[in-house]
This record gives C-alpha cells, structure tokens and sequence, in this order.
C-alpha cells in the first residue's frame, strides 16, 4: 500500500511542471444538444487549428440542462461558454448575473438584424448571448408517392395543399403521419408552423398586449385550416408521436410529415431511409394572404461572466458573430439547424442550400407564443388535440385561448 | 436465551444478554440508512418549504402545499393523478395479486407436472426492463404498426387506438403492467404454500375437506403475512410508478392527463419542468413527494399492524 502511495505520489510530482508548462487555455462549452456533439466537437477542433484556443464540448440531456446549468453556475463551476435559450429562460440567467453582456463585442450589433438578436436581448436593452441558430418549420414529401400519385406541382396555396391531401387519399395513401400522442409537436411544429402565413411578425405585438383578441377572425381561420388536416391524418393518430411520424414518412407509410428542419439530416439519411426520395416546400399560405415562415431562434452562446479566461471566452464570441467564424459554423452545423447572421452564407449541402432557401423573401417569425405568451403553451396543445378528436370546434378553441389570455393580462 | 457461552467470548466484559452490546453491530447499516435513506427522506420534506431553484432558495413556509391543494392547474393535476393512481394500484392489487394466488396455488398443486416451466414463464417478463415491454406494447396497440397484421388475422376489431383513447388508455397501461409484475407476487406465494406443512394439508384431506375449503380455510389463512407484505409492496411500488407511463405514454400522462401518476406528475414540476420553459420547481415537487409519503406512511401502517403482528 505505501509503495502504492510513493509512485502515485512521485507521479504526481512528475507531472505537475508537465501541466503547468503547457500553458494552452482551455474552456468548456455547455449545451442541450447531445445529438450534436460529432458535429460540434469537428467545429471547435477548426476553431482550435484556427486561434490555438481547445474548447470542449460538455453537453447534457435537453431536458436536464436548464437545471444543471443553473446548478453549476450557481455553484461556480459553470461552463466558460454555454448554449443559451431564447427568450426568457435565457433571460433568466442573465437577470441572475451569468452572462457577459454582448453589446461591444465585434460583429453582434453589425452582423445581426434587430429580429435576430431579439431573443437573446434583456429587458434592460443588454444582448445576452450571440445568436447560433435557428430552426424553420416545413412540411416533408415522398417525391415517389407524390409522382405515383400524379401531383407534379407543389401546392402553393393551404386550399390546394389540402386538395393535394384529398388526391393522396383517394390513391389510398396516408397524406399526411402527424399524431398528437407527443403533445408538442401538433403545437410547435404543425399550428405554430402555420401562424405566419396569417400573422406578420409586426402584429404580433398587438395581440400580446391584448389590443387584438387571440378570437379574432384571423384566429378562428387560423384554427378552421388546421382543422381542415385533421381528416387526413393517419388512423389512430391519437396514439403517433413524432418519432412513429418521422419513422412513417421515412417508411414509404405517409406521404407527407409537417415537422422541423431538424428533421432534415435524419430523412436525408440514406443509411437510415434508403427508399426515400426527400421533398420539401413551406407552408402554404392561405390565398391573399402574404407567405410567411416560422423561422424559429433556438440557440444563442453565451459566455460565462465568472469565467477565468474572459478574454478567450470574448474572442470565440467574436469569432462567431464574425462573416468567416459564421461561413466555418454553417459548414459544421448539424442540417437543418441554420445560422442567424446577415452577413451571408453559403451552404455545401445542397439539401439544406435549399432548406434555407425556403425562407428568402418570406415574412419570418418566430414561433408566436415564444417570446410573451408561453402561458399558452399548453392549453392550446389541449385545444388542438380536441379539435383532433372532435371534441371542439375551431371558435369554441379560439374563445377559450382567448378567455385564458385575457385572464393572464388582467392578472 | 444461550446459558452456555462459546468458550472464546467468557470474560468478555460487555457482553452480556439483554445488554447493549449488539448496538455495534447494527452502526454500518445505521449510518449507511441514515446517510443515502433518511437523510435525503427529511431534506426533501425540508425542500418542501422552500421556493425556487438551487442557490437562490426562499423560505416561503407552506406555500407550496397551499399551491399543491388551492392552485386550480396544479391542484387539478395533482387530484386527477392522485385517481389515476388508485385505478392503476387496483388493478394491480385485485388482478395481478388474485392471479398470483391463482397461479401458486395451481403451481404448489401436489399433482402438477411441468411446474418449473410454468414458473420461468410467468417469471420471465419481470427480468425485461419496464422500458422494452413498455415500448413493445406500444407499438401492438399502435393501429399505425399493428393495423395491418390484426386485421390480416381477423382481429379487425382490436384495431384501436388503445393509448391514444382516454377511456383506454390507463386500463392498458396499468394491465401491461399488471402482465409484466405477476411473477413477483407469484413466486410469493409460492414459497409461502411451501412452507405450509404437509400434514395439515393430509389432515384436511382424511377429515374429508375438498380442495377449495382446503385452500380457503388452510393454505390461505396460512400465508396472511404474505398476503399482507405483497399488498404493502404493490401499494408502494404503485405509488412510486413512473417508468410504465413514461415508457408508454409521454411525461405529460397523455392523452390528456389520463395516465397522469403521481411520479410522473412529481417529475414534471419538480425534477425536469414543463415543456418547454422546463424550469423546475423543486420546492413544489418536494412538497408532491412528500404528500405521497405520507399516503404510504397511511396506506403501510395499518395493513403491517393488521397482518404482521400475530407472531
């Protein structure tokens, strides 16, 4: 045992000069995104060929990584950069003192527009992390269903999309895999997804404030198109959730799936889906209505104000809201996830080039509830599941949505 | 009570009967209950009276208790899971315990052949994790997985959305997990009928019993502590269920909060949040935890008193 001791400890010794001579920073990154760690450690490696600077990737479960952050910040163990959720849930951290303030680093105020850097800019004007990435919201096709099915042309109005829905049926296909057995994504992905072709991110506002009713004319069309899909969702949809509607669509058993970019690189994949030829278009809007897309603000970085090496954690800040440290991101970034900057980038994959194309000349905007009335989340996930079943009506949703807001504001 | 002491403890001093002695010996399991049981036991009833996230703990008393019980959402939920639970106990506790019984006392039968097959069978599922039989089910009940080969069987009429219905959903989660347990109580049982002595069984049979007032008035009566430890044990791994639900439906208790448990409830509000802000709130979720502790603590006493306590 003693001389078990003597060796670890001459060991030791040995190696403490060893570590202190190689002087090479060295930072954690925290994130949610563990799926992503292949892609985003290949991008911290470049950024270490590039400024000499290592920076780990320490990721947790999405669904433990608010508290754990949150634990290891408090505790002062934190990570020097961490992923940032948009609006108030990143906000929080930030009102708590975690975060560098971003206004004066290079690039942010330059190389983001206003929309952009909104998600993670604090009450009191301060921009809390540097915008990563974003998410949009499209609708999946199986080209070779819609070829046996004779569609030739994308529908680009919500009555022809549902025409296009009516014609799959009738060849005997599922047009569409959707279900609500998740209980988010019926919400986040179809309704929500659906929102900007009726609502412009400039009106947003007046209904958060309450000058416009969530019952309005607008709302109740918004609900009645939605429930113009519920016919051709798969039998038993109450029990498909988004995995068994990702899986379907990649199946052949679906025609169509409304879903997230995110999706993107597992349909794509042909070692997972080998007979699936991927479509995609976005959202129709409804006829005179201008086309929007729910182009979503999903995750900022930002640094650690307790960090030991600020002025490292400031630089890869910089780096990124940079036009090249932006260009080399895109190049990593796991597809489907898309940067936010307006200094122009371009995409190897042609796949996610034309993912990213769907949101050109388009009003874009961020999933609606998001920014102010989180509130609603989850009643208007019951909303949607009763119209589903039938168990409500598409004004009977949108009063009782209404109802619920006008409650919170008076509040 | 031993007059005659083993040669190598004469003249230990304390050693003594009726003393203290044997207070050493039960020190390593004490401090080891006491550290990774009891310990974390009161600091979560602590927990319970405070507010928000780590480091920037509040106390606020009762309030949270007050907000389990007044609050409409939480207080909804949390009565709606508190149902839930209940139906899915009862189904285990009449189902999966009568079949046990059932199934020992066909096993333990003096004229049984192939018994230890029977027994693996039965055992089987419960060496499957929760997670595998929970996902398996869920995709036979699936119409969108299953459809196809039911009706191909002509079996169209068990064609449904059996999870995604909330008239069926929790009736079959709670039977998927009532096939998956019965082993448990099963094996029991068995072991108990064993220990039955063999002459009061012959006994009944000379003084002419038949086999049921056999079972009734000897096996049964024989085997009441067990009886008593499996209800105390399906009460409370029923009231601590989670993973059936999660592995089967979604954290939420879909659809529509019909498979809503009192753990996946508590790990909503107190260990992951609510999708999708997902900021926890361990206060109220201690204060859930606690409720159920004490539902057991009601629920365990009296049924320990009335089954144990005939020795």
């Amino acid at each position: 045992m003693k001389k078990l001791m003597a060796i670890l400890l001459a060991a030791l010794i040995l190696a403490l000069p060893m570590t202190a001579m190689a002087e090479q920073v060295t930072l954690t990154m925290g994130s949610w995104r563990t799926d992503d760690a292949d892609q985003v450690s290949a991008l911290l490696a470049k950024y270490e060929e590039i400024s000499g600077v290592k920076i780990e990737f320490t990721p947790t479960t999405s669904t433990q990584y608010n508290a754990t952050l949150r634990l290891q910040l408090d505790n002062g163990t934190g990570p020097d950069l961490f992923y940032s959720r948009s609006y108030a849930t990143g906000e929080e951290l930030y009102n708590a003192g975690f975060n560098i303030v971003c206004n004066d680093i290079p690039g942010v105020m330059e190389n983001f527009s206003d929309s952009a850097r909104d998600p993670w800019t604090a009450e009191d004007g301060n921009v809390f992390a540097v915008p990563f990435a974003a998410v949009s919201q499209v609708i999946y096709y199986n080209k070779t269903i819609f070829a046996e099915a004779g569609i030739t042309e994308l529908p680009t109005t919500w009555d022809e999309f549902i025409g296009v829905c009516q014609t799959l049926k009738d060849a005997g296909y599922t047009p569409l895999a959707n279900g609500i057995a998740s209980n988010w994504d019926i919400l986040e992905c179809v309704l929500l997804g659906m929102i900007p072709n009726y609502i412009p991110f400039e009106e947003r506002a007046a209904y958060e404030t309450g000058e416009k009713k969530l019952n309005d004319e607008t709302w109740v069309q918004i609900y009645t198109d939605f429930a113009k899909l519920v016919p051709y969702l798969p039998e038993g949809f109450e029990s498909v959730d988004n995995d068994n509607a990702n899986i379907m669509l990649g199946l052949g058993r679906a025609a169509m799936l409304i879903d997230g970019s995110w999706s993107c690189g597992t349909l794509n994949n042909k070692e997972e889906y080998p007979d699936l030829d991927l479509g995609f278009f976005a959202f129709p809007a409804p006829e005179g209505n201008a086309a929007g897309i729910c182009l979503h603000p999903d995750m900022g970085i930002a640094g650690n104000a307790a960090t030991a090496h600020p002025d490292e954690v400031k630089a890869f800040l910089e780096w990124l809201a940079s036009a090249e440290g932006a260009q080399i991101t895109a190049d990593y970034l796991p597809g489907g996830f898309l940067p936010m900057i307006s200094t122009g980038v371009t995409f190897q994959d042609d796949t996610i080039a034309a993912l990213n194309d769907l949101n050109e000349g388009k009003n874009a905007d961020a999933r609606f509830i998001w920014a102010n009335m989180m509130d609603l989340y989850t009643p208007m996930v019951e909303q949607l599941n009763a119209i589903c079943r039938g168990e409500t009506t598409p004004e009977e949703a949108a009063d009782a949505i209404n109802a619920l807001w006008e409650e919170a504001l008076a509040a | 009570m031993q007059r005659q002491r083993h040669p190598a403890l004469q003249g230990g001093g304390s050693i003594k009967p009726g003393g203290i002695y044997w207070m050493r010996y039960i020190i390593p399991a004490l401090l080891v209950y006491t550290l990774f049981m009891a310990y974390p036991m009161i600091d979560s009833v602590r927990l319970s009276l405070y507010e928000g996230t780590t480091g920037t703990r509040d106390f606020v008393g009762l309030a949270n208790y007050v907000r389990l019980f007044t609050d409409q959402v939480v207080s909804t939920r949390f009565w709606n899971a508190f149902k839930n639970n209940w139906i899915f106990f009862g189904w285990h506790m009449i189902l999966q315990n009568a079949l046990g019984i059932l199934f020992a006392a066909i096993l333990t039968n003096r004229t049984m052949k192939g018994r230890q097959v029977y027994q693996t069978m039965i055992f089987i599922p419960c060496t499957i994790a929760v997670l595998v039989t929970g996902y398996l089910f869920k995709l036979m009940m699936n119409p969108v997985w299953a459809g196809d080969t039911l009706r191909r069987a002509g079996l169209g009429f068990l064609v449904r959305s059996w999870l995604g219905d909330r008239s069926t959903a929790l009736n079959c989660v709670s039977l998927v997990s009532v096939w998956q347990w019965v082993g448990i109580p099963t094996m029991m049982f068995v072991a108990a009928f064993q220990g039955i002595p063999d002459e009061l069984i012959e006994a009944a049979d000379i003084e002419g019993a038949n086999a049921w007032q056999t079972f009734t008035r000897i096996r049964v009566p024989m085997i009441v502590p067990v009886i008593g430890m499996v209800a105390i044990m399906t009460f409370v791994s029923n009231f601590n269920a989670f993973d059936v639900v999660f592995s089967m439906e979604t954290l939420d208790g879909a659809p529509d909060y019909a498979t809503d448990l009192i753990g996946t409830l508590f790990y909503r509000y107190g260990i992951a949040g609510q999708h999708p802000v997902g900021i926890p709130e361990p206060g109220l979720g201690s204060a859930i935890s606690t409720c159920i502790f004490g539902m057991l603590l009601i629920g365990v006493l009296p049924t320990l008193r009335a089954t144990q306590g005939k020795e």
